[in-house]
């Protein structure tokens, strides 16, 4: 990695703390189980990396875990779910990013979080099918579920929940896309590294 | 409890425990993960409940601290308990009502798993009561230097860490005062419609990411008017100092994993 632009490592710092904030006002949905909760954290990360490039937004959703690890602690022991969260965040704002910097505009930005909402919720169905449901198993100790049991689980909880989930930061970020778009123009024009 | 989340659990204090170098806590607490998972009979678990109580009492942080800390997953253990003693089948049968009958071999089972948990807790928690956030970050640091060799920026990752814990207070100090100076002008954030609340998360966001961008472009102004540049040859405030008292305690962890390793079935 080359070195980082001291402007754009401050701001990460700064990012991340204001993501770790609003994952801690975190909500359940309804109808889903309790541990699915809704934030908004990866707002903060979608901005850095519109504002410094793809990598800066990885790394919010990083620090924004390793701090909420380090703070909060986990159950588990193992921070089974803070990787899930970082692989959630992750293959949200990346397929996010990358289709709207093709078009760079309102659209673009629309078919961007759609397309991010669509990857999150597909690929985090398969890695709690595979990965992080087996994990959970493990570190719990719970009597392993079966392949259908889980797959019942992961389609009618975390297939949804996910969904609704990159829906409403989408609508969220549309909203404060309008007003912030302006802003972060001249600021890419300045700072672009 | 906001408040406790934000700046951490950390308990003030002077003890053995609490004086103990943040790299050897981070070591032993890594080892410690692996180690609990060599417990698999009464005798093992009763040596591994008497040395995570003993360092308990070593920090002289009152046990209310930890209980408190534990208040949000006991529903779990709870559960995992329940879940043990009625699923799991093996050996004589305990108590039976109609077809339901619960098993000695679950009961334990669910004692060993939910005990397991919460010494993991316990020892978790225990971190973060005698250690501050910062010094955790420090530890970090110097743990994961050799992965500098990768090319892995583990400077500049600690510092982005410093960065945002130093500005997690004044961050939330800020988010209130957005949000009563929004609440003034009428926006509700306590309940109304869905789409109502989305525009009061964004009346929240707007000024928020403002007023942090520009709190970042200033202090990157000053870095680099003072002349940072990296972590090459850079000295530090802080210093971190290795004791025999931390070999000590990592000798006694080791000497545990070896006790589990004899006695475990």
């Amino acid at each position: 990695m080359r070195k980082m632009n001291v402007r754009a490592l401050v701001l990460i710092g700064v990012f991340s703390a204001i993501s770790y904030l609003l994952m801690l006002l975190n909500f359940p949905l309804p109808p889903f189980p309790n541990f699915l909760l809704v934030d908004f954290s990866d707002v903060p990360a979608l901005i850095a990396a519109l504002l410094y490039g793809p990598l800066a937004g990885v790394l919010v959703e990083l620090l924004k875990n390793v701090l909420n690890y380090f703070v909060v602690g986990s159950p588990t022991g193992v921070p089974v779910g803070h990787i899930a969260n970082f692989m959630a965040g992750i293959t949200f704002i990346l397929p996010t990013y990358y289709v709207y910097h093709k078009t760079k505009s309102k659209k673009g930005m629309l078919a961007g979080l759609a397309t991010g909402t669509a990857v999150m919720a597909l690929m985090m169905s398969v890695l709690n099918y595979y990965v992080f449901l087996p994990a959970y198993t493990i570190f719990l100790g719970a009597p392993a579920m079966s392949a259908p049991e889980t797959k019942a689980l992961v389609v009618s909880a975390i297939l949804p929940f996910n969904a609704v989930k990159g829906v409403m930061i989408t609508i969220v970020f549309m909203l404060l896309f309008a007003r912030l778009s302006p802003w972060l123009q001249k600021q890419t024009a300045v700072n672009h590294v | 409890m906001m408040n406790s989340m934000i700046i951490g659990k950390y308990v003030p204090g002077n003890s053995v425990i609490h004086r103990m170098d943040p790299r050897a806590k981070l070591l032993i607490i890594f080892m410690y993960v692996f180690i609990v998972f060599l417990a698999n009979n009464s005798v093992t678990y009763a040596v591994l409940t008497v040395f995570t109580f003993g360092f308990l009492a070593l920090s002289r942080i009152p046990l209310s601290f930890v209980i408190r800390g534990l208040k949000p997953i006991i529903w779990i253990i709870v559960f995992t308990f329940l879940l043990h003693v009625l699923m799991t089948k093996e050996g004589d049968v305990l108590y039976q009502i109609g077809s339901f009958s619960i098993y000695e071999g679950g009961v334990k089972q669910g004692i060993f798993i939910s005990l397991r948990f919460l010494l993991l807790i316990i020892i978790t928690t225990l971190l973060t009561l005698t250690t501050t956030p910062i010094e955790v970050t420090d530890g970090v640091e110097i743990l994961l230097a050799p992965l500098k060799k990768m090319r892995v920026p583990v400077h500049e990752l600690a510092l982005m860490m410093s960065i945002s814990l130093r500005f997690i207070p004044t961050l939330m100090e800020e988010t209130e005062k957005i949000m009563k100076a929004q609440t003034a002008r009428g926006v509700d954030f306590t309940g109304g419609r869905f789409s109502e609340r989305m525009k009061a998360i964004v009346s929240l966001l707007v000024p928020l990411f403002i007023s942090s961008f520009k709190r970042a472009e200033e202090l990157a102004t000053a870095m680099e008017a003072r002349g940072y540049r990296g972590g090459e040859g850079r000295t530090k405030f802080r210093q971190l100092v290795w004791k025999w008292t931390d070999t000590a305690f990592l000798a006694a962890v080791l000497l545990l994993a070896v006790v589990l390793f004899v006695l475990r079935s």
